[in-house]
């Protein structure tokens, strides 16, 4: 790693200066290790709770009745998730869920009885206010209970006909699930869609404020020309400075990853409303993911460093940022779009491949093709874009941009 | 000990096109001398350092460095060379002695040898009271002279300052002043740029005037006075440049 001393001595320097950066200590291992469980602990807190509630809150139905259809409202009446209430006409229940007093109406026609009798369908019609989040709730919860009330009204239809039950039913359907992990299946999924990205992303990002004020931050701030004229040479000094952003974007990695898996682990109270249990995690898949986030790192460390190289100053830096997000950010969302069985040509797109993968191994989805394939040509754009940093380091048009 | 033969340097400036910074320079520095390079903004002065330190490499010409040639043996040049200019600075977030302590062992100091000379170091430049405090929480007076122990840590035989009075209050300037004579009473060969005449009057041995990247005029302060007929360097600068206008109308 370090062909001689002086890399690093450069990089010892260089990762001292670091930590003691008050803004990397805060983006890279505070924020992932308190912040972000703390968010997702109450975003999950809260949306659970309005969940629950939503589930088990009263609605206010209005029910107009063009001719009566005792059979329904009754049935509806006796339901106690919701409060009914009659409206003369529709416009009157239509000015109540404007005015928020109903959240929805069923509007009953006027043969609604008529076809009901003669074994035909009578017609209903449920309005409601999409604008609005509670009718909106509303409508789903009464196709719920009018689904339910067919279900009522055609088994009373079977039986008056004799018919057995099975006659509704021409398919008995169960479902059982091979999974046979003790942890919840369905978070199982959500964390192997959500991490891949999440880890692509702190891996990328985590390195940006160490390369802008390890590059540009040195050329704005006179440092650059002072190292520049002592005996290490300029390919010792990119070496030493890609190698702390490298180590910095693995921090931010590392924590991101245990910020979110350590809590659902060590199953905190917080979470275990959401998840049931703890849930386990295989120790070799996280080898692997670690693994696969090395030349990952390395690839966009030595990204942030060209461009850092380039830049006159931090300011300018930043501007130059925004192709950098294009080019880790959308194969990072296009990864969890995709699914985990991806052509294997997309074990060439560089970022995409590595979060593929991670899926692959969230998912148990075992491909060594892919798996090398994607590690090998990650390991060569790295390679690729850290000679490139390199060249463009030893440019004096570069570093003595004014 | 610093020869320099037609140093030359172009670059290419998308508006200007070909621009010819530093065209031709020569002259030689001995141990134990103080050479000057005096011209206004522009001149070439910096570029001209900058290509004795290996910062920029000659477009022509060559120099050589305690005998290291900057083309061919960059790395040799640069351990021979103490830098220090008016812009450089420190490392904000290293102590005083970090910041001389890296320096060392990016010159090859090592265990006790770094320790001895660190400390040598702080004692000599009265560092001792802030040496553990952050570089950038220092004065200008202090931050001034970490930068000199900085640059003389690995004690080089060659002194190279570009303008390192530049921005300075007159109490940190004098220091300045203070540390390159005592570069040269160390026998130290020392070359530095200014646009300051009073800096020249008081140090140079030898001098050259640049303007717009040649050397106009060189010599001692009294040939160049001699020269000129003048006896202030203010005036003498202004001759010079003048009648090399003139020349060129």
């Amino acid at each position: 790693m370090f062909k001689n001393s002086l890399s690093l001595i450069v990089f010892k320097k260089e990762i001292l200066e670091s930590i003691r950066d008050k803004r990397v200590i805060l983006g890279v291992i505070v924020s992932p290790l308190l912040v972000t469980p703390l968010l997702m602990g109450t975003i999950f807190f809260f949306a659970g709770k309005r969940a629950i509630e939503k589930r088990q809150a009263t609605l206010d139905i209005g029910i107009v009745e063009q001719q009566p259809f005792p059979e329904l409202t009754n049935w509806l009446e006796d339901e106690e998730t919701i409060n009914t209430s009659n409206f003369p006409s529709r416009d009157e229940a239509s000015q109540a869920i404007q005015g928020r007093t109903i959240r929805a109406a069923v509007i009953i026609s006027e043969d609604a009885q008529e076809q009901y009798n003669a074994n035909r369908s009578a017609e209903l019609d449920i309005i409601f206010n999409a604008s609005n989040e509670n009718s909106l709730n509303a409508l789903g919860r009464m196709q719920g209970l009018i689904t339910k009330f067919d279900k009522f009204a055609l088994n009373k239809r079977i039986q008056l006909k004799s018919l057995p039950e099975s006659f509704a039913s021409p398919t008995l359907v169960e479902t059982t699930n091979i999974d046979a992990s003790e942890s919840a299946g369905a978070l199982s999924l959500v964390l192997g869609t959500i991490l891949p990205y999440l880890i692509v992303i702190s891996a990328a990002f985590g390195g940006i404020q160490t390369a802008f004020d390890l590059c540009a931050g040195e050329k704005e701030r006179g440092t650059m020309e002072t190292l520049l004229v002592s005996p290490a040479s300029r390919e010792e000094i990119v070496r030493g400075k890609l190698y702390t952003i490298l180590l910095i974007s693995l921090i931010a990695s590392f924590c991101a990853i245990t910020g979110i898996l350590a809590p659902l682990a060590l199953g905190i109270d917080l979470f275990k409303d959401l998840i049931g249990d703890q849930i386990s995690f295989d120790l070799l898949s996280i080898f692997w993911m670690l693994l696969l986030v090395i030349p990952l790192a390395l690839f966009t460390s030595s990204l942030l460093l060209v461009i850092s190289s380039f830049a006159r100053n931090q300011k300018e830096a930043q501007t130059y940022i925004l192709p950098f997000i294009s080019v880790v950010l959308l194969p990072a969302i296009l990864s969890s779009i995709l699914g985990a069985e991806s052509s294997i040509y997309t074990a060439f797109v560089p970022v995409l491949n590595i979060s593929l993968t991670m899926k692959q191994i969230f998912g148990d989805l075992s491909e060594p093709l892919y798996f090398t394939i994607s590690l090998t040509t990650s390991i060569l754009y790295a390679i690729i874009v850290m000679r490139l940093g390199t060249v463009l380091f030893q440019r004096e048009q570069i570093l003595f941009r004014t | 000990m610093i020869a320099a033969e037609n140093l030359t340097k172009t670059f290419r400036d998308r508006k200007r096109g070909l621009v010819r910074a530093v065209t031709d320079v020569s002259f030689n520095c001995q141990p134990g001398e103080i050479f000057g390079l005096l011209g206004a903004n522009g001149a070439g002065k910096t570029t001209t350092l900058r290509m004795l330190a290996t910062l920029l490499e000659p477009t022509k010409g060559r120099a050589t460095i305690a005998g290291y040639d900057v083309k061919s043996q960059p790395q040799e040049v640069r351990r021979s060379i103490g830098f220090l200019s008016g812009s450089t600075a420190l490392y904000g977030r290293l102590t005083a002695k970090e910041m001389i302590r890296y320096f060392g062992q990016l010159n090859g100091l090592a265990g006790k040898k770094l320790q001895t000379r660190t400390n040598e170091l702080i004692e000599q430049l009265e560092i001792g009271e802030f040496q553990d405090g952050r570089c950038d929480k220092l004065s200008t007076g202090q931050k001034q002279r970490v930068s000199i122990a900085r640059s003389i840590v690995h004690i080089p035989p060659v002194m190279v300052f570009d303008e390192p009075t530049s921005g300075l209050d007159v109490m940190t300037s004098q220091t300045i002043m203070s540390f390159i004579e005592q570069c040269r009473s160390d026998g130290l060969t020392v070359v530095f740029s200014t646009h300051i005449m009073s800096e020249v009057e008081r140090l140079c041995d030898q001098l050259a005037i640049l303007h717009h990247g040649k050397i106009a005029a060189e010599g001692t302060v009294s040939e160049l006075q001699f020269q000129t007929q003048e006896s202030a360097m203010e005036k003498i600068f202004l001759k010079i440049v003048n009648e090399l206008e003139e020349d060129n109308v």
